[in-house]
């Protein structure tokens, strides 16, 4: 049981000695407004990847926690990121998904933005404003800072957050295994799954981070008809594999190969050839440890976005709400992918994760059911557990293998949801100050 | 064709009208079916080489306009063959498809049917809508809707054979928790 009071202190809602979670988390309107500010205003989001942008002029719109924004390619080439937001009425200004344009013009009053920001036409701006409105203060909010890993393309509207690379430290080194494993990296590919999940956003990112436990049962009508996943479970010498808590609240489950034999044995059999194509590429950019032993599988950064390796999912989970979720996904393959790889990929992803998918429907209920159960106030009054792998985390981690960075729990334990759940207690409490934008806007 | 012959006038519109009747007919049985769950015998309802897909549609502006159902190639809710349909069939059976368990409560309606010839004298092309409602567990409630393009053919055994099916489903950003249901 857990004493709750109206006025508790954060701290009571995380227990990480006993793995113990207080489920007003999942459905708390004030603790949500506080994650918008000093989590989604804060953090380094991830917005999309470059080639989502091959041409010049090219955009698509995006969500950094509830706050809509575009994302643009100028004729420089060079890529931007602001509130899609007039600066009169606060309408949106771009209600495309995706596509290509210049300029932005609001459809309440006129106001043209180029997609650079600057707001560059304003009807009357003679008549009836006089001249006297500054265009140079009203142009689109810029984000604070924008910053590309590997193509992903991420984004915070804090100026004093850390530089992307130090925000996502040992994770970025681990991300290369699915952005960097051949010449050229990934591309997306056109369309994106975009669907609403009435759930809280921080369980499917649980569930992605490190919930390897839920599988057998979760996913087992999949596994029986034909939708089963890599790395293949396999049993023996090797293989289980590890949760990775490289810090910052993010994770990744792998399996692991003693040889690249093992590897191809993880694969399925239309994936072979391909397996046996890239696997010597991807051994030579990221050595042994990367390029062979792990097999990655699923994988959360904090906040919101997630990953499927094997699959070549992409997912961010954008909050709507306590009880709401809307996700997007997208599907990605290696740029040196010949076509028949990339149907093949593109199938496998699509019949099992996003909308239809055979194993995320499941998924999906689950989350739903375990923010409905969180809503009682009886409910709310017993932990959430978290408490596998507490007693047997790896003490060593270099003993496995000398190049390990992070913390390591066995493959079925709960270690990367507590890393997520005390980066997100450690966000909720160190951050009461207002957020810098870069247009020198405090919120 | 001499327009004045009231023969051959009534002689065409009475064969599109019985191949518009068939084509209903095999639609009304084919929703009565999904809506009974009876997807194995749905299943037999689509021919070997079946092509069944639906892309996603987005919102577009300016010169993007018109462009707003994905093609070939992109991420897309569905791309199926008949193996993968009847697998994904399979995995209902299996008393672990916790998403449909118990099952949702779907009754699909189809209309506006236009019928027009196919490509080889066995075929027909078919344009039509539908609205499909969706009632799962206590209260969530949930209404698709759309249009089917498809290829049929005929069929001794069934009427009608799906050759392909192209679903272009009038929903940009799902409000649904997923789209576990076929159409």
């Amino acid at each position: 049981m857990l004493e709750r009071s109206a006025n508790s202190h954060l701290d009571h809602l995380i227990d990480l000695t006993k793995g113990g979670i207080n489920r007003q988390i999942f459905v708390d309107p004030d603790l949500y407004k506080q994650e918008l500010k000093t989590i989604f205003a804060k953090c380094w989001l991830f917005l999309g990847h470059e080639s989502m942008l091959p041409k010049p002029n090219d955009f698509f719109t995006a969500y950094m926690g509830e706050d809509p924004v575009i994302v643009t390619r100028t004729g420089d080439g060079k890529i931007h990121c602001f509130l899609n937001m007039c600066r009169h009425r606060g309408n949106r200004v771009c209600r495309g998904d995706r596509g290509s344009a210049r300029q932005f013009t609001c459809p309440f009053h006129g106001w043209s933005f180029r997609n650079d920001g600057a707001l560059t036409s304003v009807p009357g701006y003679k008549e009836v404003y006089l001249e006297k409105l500054d265009l140079d203060q009203h142009g689109l909010v810029p984000v604070a800072q924008l910053d590309i890993y590997k193509g992903l393309i991420f984004a915070t509207f804090d100026k004093h957050a850390p530089p992307l690379l130090e925000y996502l430290g040992d994770m970025a080194w681990y991300l290369d295994m699915a952005f960097d494993r051949r010449e050229g990296g990934v591309e997306f590919l056109p369309g994106t799954h975009k669907w609403q999940i009435k759930c809280n956003w921080k369980f499917p990112v649980d569930n992605f981070i490190g919930d390897s436990y839920h599988g057998p049962v979760s996913h087992g009508s999949a596994w029986q008809s034909g939708f089963e996943g890599m790395p293949r479970r396999k049993s023996g010498y090797g293989y289980e594999g590890f949760q990775v808590c490289p810090g910052g609240g993010h994770g990744l489950g792998v399996r692991w190969a003693m040889n690249v034999d093992q590897i191809y044995e993880m694969a399925l059999p239309e994936f072979l050839q391909y397996e046996k194509e890239r696997v010597p590429e991807t051994h030579d950019r990221l050595g042994d440890l990367r390029g062979m032993h792990m097999s990655p599988m699923h994988a959360s950064i904090f906040p919101n976005m997630s990953l499927l390796w094997q699959a070549g999912a992409v997912r961010v989970w954008h909050p709507r709400g306590p009880t709401l979720t809307e996700a997007w996904s997208w599907c990605f393959v290696d740029k040196k992918a010949p076509p028949d790889h990339r149907k093949m990929v593109r199938v496998h992803e699509l019949q099992r994760h996003g909308t239809t998918g055979t194993w995320e429907q499941d998924d999906v209920d689950n989350w739903v059911q375990s923010t409905h159960g969180a809503k009682g106030y009886v409910a709310q009054q017993f932990v959430q557990n978290l408490s596998m792998g507490l007693e047997d985390e790896i003490d060593n981690p270099q003993s496995i293998h000398p190049d390990i960075r992070g913390r390591l729990g066995k493959f079925q334990s709960e270690i990367n949801q507590r890393g997520f759940y005390d980066q997100w207690l450690k966000r909720m409490k160190a951050d009461t100050s207002p957020v810098i934008l870069g247009s020198n806007a405090e919120i | 064709m001499n327009n004045f012959s009231p023969d051959c006038q009534s002689d065409t519109a009475n064969s599109e009208l019985v191949t518009w009747f068939s084509v209903q007919q095999f639609y009304a049985r084919e929703a009565h079916l999904l809506d009974d769950l009876k997807f194995r015998k749905w299943i037999d309802l689509f021919a070997d080489e079946a092509f069944y897909w639906m892309p996603i549609v987005s919102n577009r502006i300016g010169r993007d306009v018109g462009k707003e159902v994905g093609e070939l190639n992109d991420l897309a809710h569905y791309e199926e063959d008949k193996l993968s349909l009847s697998n994904r069939v399979k995995r209902l059976e299996t008393g672990m498809a916790w998403a449909e368990t118990p099952p949702g409560k779907t009754r699909h309606m189809i209309s506006n049917i236009v019928v027009s010839p196919g490509d080889a004298d066995n075929q027909v092309k078919v344009v039509s809508a539908f609205l499909i409602w969706r009632s799962s567990l206590e209260v969530d409630q949930e209404i698709f809707a759309g249009k089917r393009l498809d290829t049929l053919r005929r069929d001794d055994e069934t009427g009608w054979k799906i050759l392909t099916r192209k679903i272009v489903i009038d929903h940009a950003t799902l409000t649904q928790k997923s789209l576990g249901i076929f159409i």
